[in-house]
């Protein structure tokens, strides 16, 4: 067995059914091993950094782990931007690259660059392959690794002659993950209990830990006020009475309000991002805060906490729903007083009922969200079109919301959704892109339509890069500046040039039937809304800020929004 | 961050560090000390093989400003680092630019 025989071996032993990859000189042996293998369904993108996304959005929808594969040189330069994204949200992913042979590296050979010197901060781990005998073992740990603790991309760079090298079969071990116990929770509860004020913080840690169930049953039992991060968005579920939603830049008032007012902050799966905590020295001022992580290096990043956990998150859930639920946590005033901040303060923007109204961010996903069936995976763009989601969109499941949360890559929705539509055939699975984000992976429509792909498009169309003309107006005395985007092409006669079916809406009367119609039709389809180029993304707090001060439209104009920390 | 501009009141801490003798294993570990905040001041290395795998041992000297427990949270992290000791809290200040 070849090296490259020896990669879908790999493959078959874990089960990795789906891989997203474009070929090219280093990697020719891999994709020659491709063509007899009838196991692994290889996914060809049109681009590579559409590959790495696919193989992101794939794992973020499915709880796998993504694939991906590119050739040397260009190939593995144009991941870079997936496998960073990847990265930043702790998403597990495997990366494997063709190399020029051994005998070549360092020569400048075609095709050559040092692919694991320029890829060290944005991997988990990252292998070069120096011995051909290496590449079975290397192949285990690398998907393990991606896989456990904290997840991440690991990044496989093997040169051509490795994959063409005979190599002896090596059993496989069958892989057993320990149940691990809880740590000691008792000074957690006793913080908890001795709390007036206590506020259950959760990021996208739950879902990476696998936690979602224990988590929802622990917020549930203890009823504590809860507000969650962009990437905890769908922990709490679309009926949890005591969801005060996300919090930070554009959090809602209720959620920054809680922040600021608690006396303990509960922060599980969540890394404190300055997006979510505004100015720290701002953040939660009167609380104490206990971290549950299972990244040690998380604790005391940003902010000191009282007690830091690590551990498996599902059995820290077991412990603490068993205490709760013995014995209640006596809060009902803060619980009431949260309550009242939850009516008043969420998000809020009015609908406008008028027919031929232009349509709003707001109302458009508030109308997406009542008519998409339940289970709906939706994959974001980046931008003030992405806010809007994570705003107005009622989600009951974490792993329903793709979003690139750390890394904000504009052109990661569609490739995402490709992916995530892999991983869940019959889901729908709807990108919401803005006019400036759609462009950066338009490329990918052809990988839609090659497979058929019954994925829904909605391009949110302010003929701008709307979340930058948005601060430019608010921080930057409305000084516009390379936002303009009013020569965008024709996006319904560009989906259709893929062979994709498109409509267009710009009134209010024209919402309903647009989404009904995408949403019914048996393939995929593109939706092209035109919404108003001047609408903001309300409340934001500035860049460098504190929560406490957050905008609204009231404020827009006033002169200390003028920025002061970049 | 800059540990450019005081270098001469800059905390200066000594860790030693021992990992897997791969690919890249020096610059993964610079990487992180930079990226973290941290100025390479002195580093030593020398490497040693028991039961056929090859091991660094790493004697660094950095000077920054941050905490440096979070350095030595994130080296520990690196998956080929197989421990680091963190040798004495704040040593001297360094005198002028060492590195
Ligand atoms: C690859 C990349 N380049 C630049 C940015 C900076 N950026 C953040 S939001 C944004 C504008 C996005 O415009 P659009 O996709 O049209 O969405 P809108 O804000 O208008 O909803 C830009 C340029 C980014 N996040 N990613």
């Amino acid at each position: 067995m070849n090296g490259a025989q020896h990669i879908l071996e790999a493959f078959h032993h874990h089960n990795v059914q789906t891989v997203f990859g474009y070929p090219g000189g280093c990697i020719m042996p891999l994709y020659d091993a491709l063509v007899d293998d009838v196991l692994v369904e290889h996914v060809l993108c049109r681009h590579e950094q559409g590959c790495a996304l696919a193989a992101d959005g794939y794992a973020r929808a499915s709880a796998r782990l993504g694939v991906c594969i590119a050739t040397s040189g260009p190939g593995a330069t144009n991941l870079i931007t997936g496998v960073a994204n990847a990265h930043r949200d702790s998403v597990p992913m495997l990366v494997i690259t063709g190399q020029v042979p051994s005998s070549l590296i360092g020569t400048d050979a075609f095709q050559e660059t040092d692919v694991l010197g320029m890829t060290l901060g944005i991997v988990k781990h990252s292998y070069l392959v120096e011995r051909a005998e290496e590449l079975p073992g290397i192949l285990e740990e690398a998907m393990e690794l991606a896989q456990t603790g904290r997840p991440g991309p690991v990044w496989i760079d093997i040169p051509k002659d490795v994959l063409l090298a005979d190599i002896a079969a090596v059993p496989s071990q069958p892989v057993t993950r320990s149940q691990t116990a809880a740590p000691d929770l008792g000074s957690a509860i006793a913080l908890l209990r001795a709390a007036q004020k206590p506020l259950l913080y959760s990021g996208g840690g739950i879902s990476l830990a696998h936690a979602e169930d224990s988590f929802r049953e622990f917020a549930e039992c203890s009823a504590l006020p809860a507000v969650v991060t962009l990437k905890g968005i769908g922990n709490p579920g679309k009926h949890s009475a005591h969801n005060l939603g996300m919090l930070g830049m554009h959090g809602s008032r209720a959620a920054n309000r809680a922040v600021d007012e608690c006396d303990l902050l509960l922060v599980i799966g969540a890394r404190l991002d300055d997006r979510a905590t505004g100015k720290l020295n701002g953040f939660a001022p009167n609380a104490r805060t206990i971290h549950i992580d299972t990244d040690a290096a998380e604790f005391n990043k940003l902010r000191t906490a009282e007690l830091a956990i690590r551990g498996d998150l599902n059995a820290i859930f077991g412990v603490l729903t068993q205490a709760f639920r013995e014995t209640p946590l006596a809060i009902s005033d803060w619980r009431k007083e949260c309550q009242t901040w939850r009516t008043t303060g969420g998000f809020q923007a009015a609908d406008n009922e008028e027919p031929l109204a232009p349509i709003t961010g707001p109302a458009f996903i508030r109308r997406l969200s009542h008519i998409a069936p339940d289970n709906t995976i939706i994959a974001c763009d980046v931008g003030q079109h992405q806010m809007w989601v994570a705003q107005y969109y009622q989600f009951d499941h974490p792993r329903h919301h793709l979003t690139s949360g750390g890394l904000g890559t504009m052109g990661f929705g569609l490739p995402a959704a490709i992916g995530a539509q892999f991983a869940n055939r019959a889901t729908t699975v709807i990108n919401v892109a803005g006019d400036g984000s759609f462009m950066m992976n338009a490329q990918e429509l052809a990988t839609i339509r090659r497979y058929n792909l019954p994925l829904k498009l909605i391009i949110m169309d302010n003929q701008c890069l709307g979340m930058v003309r948005q601060q430019q107006e608010l921080f930057y005395n409305n000084r516009e500046s390379q936002i303009n985007l009013d020569d965008n092409p024709d996006f319904v006669a560009m989906a259709r040039a893929f062979d994709i079916p498109a409509l267009k809406i710009e009134r209010t009367d024209q919402v309903r039937r647009g989404i009904e119609t995408i949403l019914a039709y048996n393939g995929p389809m593109l939706l092209h809304v035109a919404i108003a180029r001047e609408e903001n993304v309300w409340p934001i707090v500035k860049p460098g800020g504190s929560n406490r001060e957050m905008i609204d439209e009231a404020r827009r104009a006033s002169a200390d929004t003028k920025e002061i920390v970049a | 961050m800059s540990t450019e501009r005081h270098p001469q009141t800059t905390p200066t801490y000594k860790i030693t560090c021992r990992m897997i003798h791969e690919a890249a294993a020096l610059e993964r570990l610079c990487q992180v000390v930079r990226i973290r905040g941290f100025r390479i001041a002195k580093m030593a290395v020398e490497t040693s093989v028991q039961n056929a795998e090859e091991s660094l041992y790493i004697a660094l000297t950095v000077q920054g400003v941050r905490p440096v427990a979070m350095l030595q949270s994130q080296l520990e992290k690196l998956h080929t680092v197989a421990e680091v000791i963190l040798n004495t809290t704040a040593l001297a200040p360094a005198v002028g630019r060492t590195a």
